[in-house]
């Protein structure tokens, strides 16, 4: 058996496809404790019994949607009319953009490739160092991770059994704190250059509000009626993606309904498609893992060395640090927390605190070699090296460490909102 | 180019497009059918079971093709972090033994998904059949994503996996 893992691991870090290697692991695991492997199958069809599942295909259409019908443009116009004018003004855009942006988008990378393209230029033309423009957009591809509606949060909530409501109630402050901490250091950073900077018009702010009112309304109208207890999440999810559809076809007439939607429409499959494959293949394994007891085998291991909170939280963070670097986000979530969450609990950690917490960490993963999949996407983007990119991004990732340090000493910046 | 290359190019370009148009309107339908259910609920006061089924099942539908259209290119999540370290002669030697691993193992899920969805079949009183017709999406799923990567062992090596992105 033990052989049969180190021959899975091995084929997994030689480029097996993941879901395959779950699938692979849960028909060993299925044989060598006498389970028929056909329950396997019973578990992935389980997928067919979450109605929340039915939200991340519809957020992710709207935010694809979004993405090819000039959103990006829209938003960067609004936000660059609103904080272009302060010291560091178009750095803070990039932050503030990128993060908006990637709450539709979900971190798969589009945040990079629809808005670098866009901001790296203006960056070098407002004289910003390379460097410094290359970092900020590298780590900005993934900072509106914990804004709803954000896929990852949505996954958590499904695999953990969480609710979504408060997991997008927690991530918010969290959220903001990082967005003003990377808005400060390029603050501080312009007035160190001395950067120029632009004049305040109101002409500029009133045309801008014009072009993205609708863009920018759409998360207020999605914050209010999950919030309010108007809506589902799953309405929330089929609302938001008719909205998006209707305004990038017949509102702007960016997307034709003909020659752009079907390729928007099959992009936005093929990513649900590799997501949601490993989850069905996973809930199988992590099942027969729950079923013997491995959580708990790995309580009595940790019981033994770790006597409290504080001590369980530091060495969480190190391994989630440590997942985040190695696996994709997606991945991590499906398969760990289900492990994680039963050794938390008995720590006495609110689940919710520890959603936040686990999303904290791979939100940094993303800048992490050797799967940081931000660095991979930004050297694609941007034709530099990886190894340069990730120097690029440190000063960036270290503000991000600060933040998951308070993110997880701090409970209160994520369950303020208890009674 | 070989006969067999050229067979399985032009099979694997039938496949896709199969797929694309059964994720799509998968995706289009689930639109569709939530809309109606939130405009059912919060304007009638009503909703439609049947529908909520449904649109669970073309999840799954928009999960097997989704994840189909990924297995063409090779481009699922995965975690190679040593595939850095390797150079393009050995990616090569690789990818073969590779797919054709990863095809086995989705026809094993394959197999196990038409015994699940026999005995749902045999299991079901009648006017749950069409539910249970739903769920051929399991064993159908598996054999397509199977059927790629045997395809994608012929056809060669695809110039995406120069790149170790997941």
């Amino acid at each position: 058996m033990i052989i049969a893992v180190i021959i899975l691991i091995a084929l997994a870090v030689f480029g097996m496809p993941l879901f395959v290697v779950l699938a692979a692991g849960g028909l060993l695991a299925s044989v060598s404790v006498g389970m028929d492997p056909v329950a396997l199958i019973i578990e992935s069809y389980r997928l067919a019994s979450q109605p929340n599942l039915i939200a991340i295909p519809l957020f992710t259409f709207a935010g694809m949607t979004m993405a090819a019908g000039g959103a990006p443009q829209r938003l960067i116009k609004l936000f660059n009319a609103l904080f272009g004018w302060l010291p560091g003004g178009l750095a803070i855009v990039t932050v503030i953009s990128c993060a908006f942006f990637t709450a539709f988008t979900g971190a798969s990378g589009v945040t990079i490739i629809a808005l670098g393209g866009l901001l790296y230029p203006l960056l070098k033309q407002a004289h910003y160092p390379e460097r410094f423009s290359l970092g900020l957009l590298t780590s900005s591809g993934s900072l509106g991770l914990l804004f709803p509606p954000s896929l990852a949060i949505l996954l958590y909530g499904i695999i953990s059994g969480v609710n979504i409501d408060e997991l997008f109630l927690a991530g918010i402050i969290p959220g903001l704190v990082l967005l003003l901490l990377l808005s400060l250091y390029s603050y501080i950073s312009a007035q160190k250059w001395q950067m120029q900077t632009q004049c305040f018009s109101f002409k500029e702010l009133t045309d801008a509000i014009k072009c993205s009112f609708m863009d920018v309304l759409l998360p207020a109208l999605i914050v209010t009626g999950i919030f309010g207890g108007f809506i589902t999440i799953t309405e929330a999810a089929s609302l938001t993606a008719i909205y998006a559809l209707l305004l990038e076809t017949l509102v702007f007439r960016k997307i034709n309904l003909f020659e752009e939607l079907p390729g928007i429409i099959t992009e936005t499959t093929a990513l649900v498609g590799s997501i949601l494959i490993i989850l069905g293949v996973a809930m199988g394994l992590t099942n027969l893992l729950i079923d013997s007891q491995l959580p708990m085998r790995l309580l009595s291991m940790l019981e033994g060395s770790i006597s409290n909170q504080l001590q369980f939280l530091l060495l969480l963070n190190i391994f989630l640090l440590i997942v985040g670097a190695m696996m994709d986000i997606f991945s991590a979530i499906i398969v760990i927390v289900p492990l994680i969450l039963p050794l938390a609990l008995r720590y006495q950690i609110d689940p919710v605190h520890l959603g936040i917490i686990f999303l904290a960490n791979l939100e940094i993963g993303y800048l992490t070699p050797p799967v940081g999949i931000n660095l991979f996407i930004a050297s694609q983007r941007f034709g530099k090296p990886i190894i340069d990119l990730f120097r690029a991004a440190l000063p960036f990732l270290l503000i991000m460490l600060i933040w998951l340090l308070m993110v997880t000493y701090l409970p209160v910046m994520t369950t303020w909102w208890r009674p | 180019m070989s006969p067999i290359t050229e067979y399985a190019l032009r099979l694997k370009n039938i496949l896709v497009r199969i797929e694309k148009i059964i994720a799509g309107t998968s995706l289009l339908l689930l639109l569709a059918f939530t809309i109606i259910q939130v405009v059912a609920r919060n304007l009638f006061d009503t909703g439609f079971p049947e529908l909520d089924i449904i649109s669970r099942h073309l999840v799954l539908f928009i999960a097997f093709m989704g994840a189909a259209l990924v297995s063409e290119t090779n481009k699922h999540i995965k975690i190679d972090i040593l595939v850095a370290f390797l150079s393009f002669r050995q990616k090569q030697i690789l990818f073969r033994p590779l797919l054709i691993a990863s095809a086995i193992v989705c026809l094993l899920f394959a197999w196990l998904s038409t015994q699940f969805w026999t005995a749902e079949w045999d299991y079901s009183t009648a006017h749950e059949r069409w539910t249970v017709l739903l769920a051929l999406i399991l064993p159908a799923g598996f054999i397509t994503i199977s059927l790629h990567f045997i395809l994608l062992s012929i056809t060669g090596i695809s110039p995406d996996y120069k790149h170790t992105e997941t």
